[in-house]
């Protein structure tokens, strides 16, 4: 019964600990992206680079930050994939001439900059990061 | 030896020198504005070493130790949200093949009118199977040499690209996944420095052109099963060989083969999951009723048939580390050939790929193959490089480095 107790405690934890990790970003827009919420899958295929709109017609541009906490929760929780993986993938399109590689940045203060500047640029941030002049997207 | 050895390590040293810059830092010498439309280039070089204890293989003199040289660059821009275009230079020195005569790789205009449907024209990369388009592309691989039963180095310009155009998209099948579909069509191209060429010429009937069409498609189903991809392809080819007959008699005569049937097909299949990731090909290639010349309107009964398949797995152990090992076999049809040979190649392979950085990858590959194929259909052994005769087995060892940018 103890082990059993600790099991689940353990359990509860992580779980939570894993939800803390999906919460700490934020996805954030250029001012030109009309939505004030985007669809996961949506998200998906603009960072996989299969569309390059919204649904509301909204152009859109990926930006992507290099590595940190922020950017392997981006990756996990909304395009199942490592960042190895991601590279990979963005290579074969490159070098096949399907797609030009997206615009990658160090730092959330880089990301803010970029998106505030570029028309339909859509990025990710950690959630503590201030972002000003950038329109905040809910992801459903 | 030395002279090589030498070239391997300045290539590998200044992409480590150049890998170990920030990232942020590469991007800033691999992008331009032109007009205010950003203009990228990217390119990829790498240098493998492959070592095997008895025969020779894919032209080189493996046996001995041989180096082999591969690399591309491209340039592209983004015109307008939905226009693109770019275009890529690639070249090779490996064995007899291509031996630095670079070509132009692919020159595409895209328009993409929505997401589920695009226009692309020009020499575009052939979508056949998993990996037909991104073979040369050592960086998006595990492994320093492909599955050669389905992706065989020699033979890779026969399937490789067309000059003409293809329809695209990607379709949303709410809960049911999406599925990313092509249809093209085109000439085949002619690459006079591959292995068909090399492999004609060395049994006596050198190739002077060799050319068709094809038209096939692509469907991937990008299934509900998180991580899971299933697909297939297939491809519909008119080959015209053109040659010179110099294995039957004194004087030489011309001659032409044409294919009237001939069709590949390819089903495949790709899963990812946690730090795992397989996949698996089996391809089929099929030719019927050749017509020869001189004598318009004899057909011939030959006919040709091979098959190949594959299956992969992959581990990653670090973010720079992994490990795989593939199963490939490749079997030639026994029924179209007069020549007694094994008919079969089968290899077992085991890499481990390091990646000290997200622009360099370093590989060292085991393997260990049985048979030798057919003399009619070179895959990777050939004769003429084996002058004491092919042995039944192969072990062999390859080390190969990419740098990309």
């Amino acid at each position: 019964m103890k082990h059993t107790m600790i099991f689940f405690a353990a359990a509860a934890l992580l779980f939570a600990a894993g939800s803390v990790r999906a919460a700490d970003i934020k996805v954030i827009a250029n001012d030109s992206v009309q939505a004030s919420s985007v669809t996961a899958d949506e998200l998906k295929r603009v960072f996989l680079l299969t569309r390059n709109s919204l649904e509301d017609g909204s152009h859109a541009e990926p930006v992507l930050l290099k590595g940190g906490a922020a950017h392997e929760a981006f990756l996990r929780e909304y395009l199942g994939k490592t960042d190895s993986a991601l590279q990979t993938y963005y290579r074969s399109l490159v070098f096949t001439g399907k797609a030009s590689m997206p615009k990658t940045v160090g730092t959330d203060a880089e990301v803010v900059s970029f998106v505030v500047k570029t028309k339909g640029a859509i990025g990710y941030i950690s959630s503590a990061a201030i972002a000003p002049g950038t329109r905040t997207l809910e992801v459903k | 030896m030395h002279k090589g050895v030498a070239k391997t390590l300045i290539i590998l040293a200044g992409a480590f020198a150049v890998s170990a810059l920030p990232a942020q830092d590469l991007s800033n010498y691999t992008s331009f504005t032109v007009d205010g439309k950003t203009v990228q280039f990217h390119g990829f070089v790498s240098e493998g070493f492959a070592y095997s204890n008895d025969n020779n293989y894919l032209t080189m003199d493996t046996s001995q130790g041989s180096f082999f040289t591969d690399g591309g660059v491209n340039v592209s821009s983004q015109l307008t949200d939905r226009f693109r275009v770019g275009a890529q230079i690639y070249d090779r020195d490996i064995g007899h093949l291509t031996e630095w005569h670079p070509t132009l790789d692919w020159a595409v205009a895209d328009y993409r009118f929505k997401e589920w449907f695009g226009i692309r024209a020009g020499k575009v990369k052939t979508a056949l199977g998993l990996f037909n388009e991104t073979q040369d592309m050592e960086s998006v691989h595990t492994w320093a040499l492909l599955p050669q039963s389905v992706y065989p180095l020699d033979l890779r310009s026969r399937n490789l690209s067309h000059t003409g155009a293809d329809i695209y998209g990607q379709i949303g099948l709410r809960c049911a996944g999406s599925l990313d579909y092509t249809f093209y069509g085109g000439k085949r191209p002619n690459d006079t420095r591959d292995g068909i060429y090399y492999g004609w010429a060395s049994l006596g009937y050198p190739n002077t052109a060799f050319t068709g069409k094809m038209a096939g498609t692509d469907l991937r189903w990008n299934t509900p099963v998180t991580g899971l991809m299933l697909g297939g392809s297939y491809a519909a080819i008119e080959d015209k060989y053109n040659f010179i007959d110099i294995a039957n008699g004194p004087v030489p005569v011309a001659g032409t083969l044409t294919s009237t049937t001939k069709w590949i097909a390819s089903a495949y299949g790709d899963y990812s999951t946690g730090r795992w990731r397989f996949n698996g090909e089996y391809r089929r290639n099929f030719d019927k009723d050749w017509q020869v010349d001189p004598d318009p309107g004899q057909t011939d009964a030959w006919w040709y048939s091979d098959k190949g398949w594959f299956v992969s797995a992959v581990y990653q152990i670090s973010k720079r580390l992994e490990v795989g090992t593939y199963h490939s076999r490749y079997y030639f049809d026994v029924h179209s050939s007069p020549i007694p040979t094994t008919h079969y190649i089968r290899d077992q392979v085991v890499t481990l790929h390091y990646m000290p950085t997200r622009y360099l990858s370093v590989k060292l590959e085991a393997h260990i193959m049985d048979g030798t194929g057919d003399i009619w259909a070179s895959h990777g052994f050939y004769e003429v490089d084996n002058p004491n005769g092919l042995k039944p087995t192969t072990n062999m060892l390859v080390l190969r480095a990419g740098w990309n940018f």
